[in-house]
């Protein structure tokens, strides 16, 4: 099922106890991200937070939170929010292998309902506000940027959706960071090489399906509409930008048209990152907005970014373990069993795996670090048997602790590619790997004590069954 | 009156208002685009309470690396 924009999946998460409604006045700063901040220590199940009560504002109303739990990432593909994690991993995997879905195009949509071309200001546009002590100033982090590729501007897949931190460096100007192994960055040196400006479009407030397909790692050719429509089983609704060939979420709250100026940086940042430390003090990019257009009275959907976890980590955790399991099954697609790349984007991912022969773990643990994610995460790969259940912690503890011996099970390969935020990476964007072999030892390899692994006393499953149901 | 970036102690210009008249302004470096509401801690508002470590020094600024970097024909201008 589809939302049809922002708006029917707050209702959804009102309906299912999933929206916590703040009235109580509230100061921009430091209150707003204070609450998000405090809602994520809540646990995994926490609600979505709107607040309508904003000191110095008349009736602004901003959404933090919105995934930021297992529950609402549930709800986000339509299942019962209290989906098992596995389960969720499963059903996105089988509707990522749906990709492409055809999308839908439609001539008008509600953002349409008010247009500013002149004397654009921001701060006035949307209610902005500082995130973390640090950054250095008011951010945009969970808008989708939309550009498209200059050498062959008809190639549907080759327009690119994707979410980029934005500082708003004036009353229509953004900072924008494209590092380099962004798609968006290819475009903008396609740009910068002919001297010309990229237009952008920036959509803000959108229904989920396109933010989870905005922050999946695609291929470059693959695009984040028809994944957005594989993700939620229905074509995905895009509508024509007017200043330039973009297509834009039908459902967007605010969307802003502009251009990525050629050859112009400036000074940015700091900005708090996922890594949970600040980068920036970079000169970086600048968008020059031309055109804005907005539902009346939008919401401001904003995402708070700190120390994990926060609502990214639950933005990006499955998005980022199906691809990567897919990927590892094209090598090898009778072993590979799940994906869990959770932790800090997959810096570290723990693959579940039956083996061929001794040694096979092992091979398994490279390719996820020469996987195109792996290219910059991947830095600790922990590979454990099938029967380990890798979205569950304390089992993979348990094959740690009792399958993995250093002298044997412990590779650190040198000096390989990792993304830049690394805090560790030395220097930025180099970093020695390393894969923790927790799988039993097979033959030829034949070492240790594992003849004899406990079994479970007869009836177990008839039993959780039966308590399941005693304790309702 | 006139405004100090509490970052880079440069002068700062108004950027907006609040809706509701004088609940705060929102000021911004036109030198290291610090940005912040009259209204914050003074540790985000005054030049001698901000956290020294975040503290940009004017001179250092034309220094720092482009990302991505800029191709060969915009710098050799
Ligand atoms: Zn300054």
């Amino acid at each position: 099922m589809a939302y049809k924009d922002f708006r029917e999946f707050l209702t959804k998460l009102e309906q299912e106890g999933q929206l916590l409604n703040i009235h109580d006045e509230v100061k921009p700063e430091p209150d707003i991200a204070a609450a998000t901040n405090a809602m994520s220590k809540l646990g995994q199940e926490t609600p979505a937070m709107l607040f309508d009560n904003i000191y110095g504002y008349t009736n602004a109303r901003v959404a933090m939170n919105v995934m930021g739990s297992w529950p609402n990432h549930a709800l986000m593909m339509g299942m019962p929010k209290n989906t098992p994690l596995k389960d969720q991993f499963f059903e996105f995997a089988d509707r990522y292998s749906k990709f492409p879905m055809p999308v839908q195009r439609e001539e008008k949509a509600p953002f349409h309902e008010v247009e500013i071309t002149e004397d654009i200001n921001l701060f006035d546009i949307l209610p902005l506000f500082r995130l973390n002590q640090g950054d250095g100033g008011f951010y945009i982090d969970k808008a989708c940027v939309i550009s498209r590729d200059l050498d062959d501007p008809e190639h549907f897949g080759k327009q690119n959706v994707g979410i980029y931190r934005m500082q708003v460096k004036g009353k229509d100007r953004l900072g924008i960071q494209p590092v380099p192994q962004h798609d968006i960055a290819i475009h903008l040196r396609q740009a910068e090489e002919r001297g010309e400006n990229l237009p952008v479009v920036i959509a803000l407030g959108n229904e989920p399906a396109i933010t989870t397909a905005a922050a999946t790692p695609l291929l470059y050719d693959q695009s984040e509409y028809e994944m957005a429509g594989a993700i939620q089983g229905e074509p995905y609704r895009i509508v024509k930008a007017k200043d330039s060939s973009l297509d834009i979420p039908w459902g967007a709250e605010v969307v802003l048209e502009g251009e990525l100026l050629a050859g112009v940086r400036e000074f940015e940042g700091p900005f708090g990152e996922f890594t949970g430390h600040y980068s920036g003090g970079r000169s970086m990019p600048i968008i020059k907005i031309n055109r804005v257009y907005h539902r009346a009275n939008p919401i401001f959907e904003h995402l708070y970014i700190g120390m994990p976890w926060t609502e990214t980590d639950y933005m990006i955790g499955v998005n980022t373990s199906v691809p990567l399991y897919q990927q590892l099954k094209e090598a090898y697609p009778n072993e590979i069993v799940a994906v869990n790349a959770m932790y800090t984007h997959g810096l570290v991912a723990i693959v579940s795996t039956k083996r061929r022969y001794g040694g096979f773990a092992k091979a398994v643990g490279m390719r996820a670090m020469t996987t195109p994610h792996g290219l910059g995460y991947c830095k600790l790969v922990i590979v454990v048997d099938e029967d380990v259940d890798p979205f569950n912690l304390p089992q993979v503890m348990w094959a740690l602790s009792t399958k993995m011996h250093p002298k044997h099970d412990a590779v650190i390969i040198p000096d390989l590619s990792v993304l830049p935020l690394d805090p560790g990476s030395s220097p930025a964007g180099i970093s020695h790997k390393m894969i923790l072999d927790a799988t039993t030892p097979l033959a030829p390899e034949t070492r240790g004590h594992y003849s004899q692994p406990l079994d479970s006393p007869l009836d177990v499953d008839k039993w959780e069954k039966r308590l399941r149901e005693l304790m309702q | 009156m006139m405004h100090t970036c509490p970052r880079c102690e440069s002068k700062a210009d108004l950027m907006a208002k609040s809706p509701v008249e004088g609940a705060w302004e929102v000021y911004m470096c036109p030198v290291c685009i610090f940005t912040w509401r009259s209204i914050e801690p003074e540790s985000i508002t005054k030049p001698e309470k901000y956290n020294r470590a975040f503290k940009v020094d004017p001179a250092d600024i034309p220094l720092a690396e482009n990302v991505p970097p800029l191709p060969a024909k915009y710098v050799n201008k």
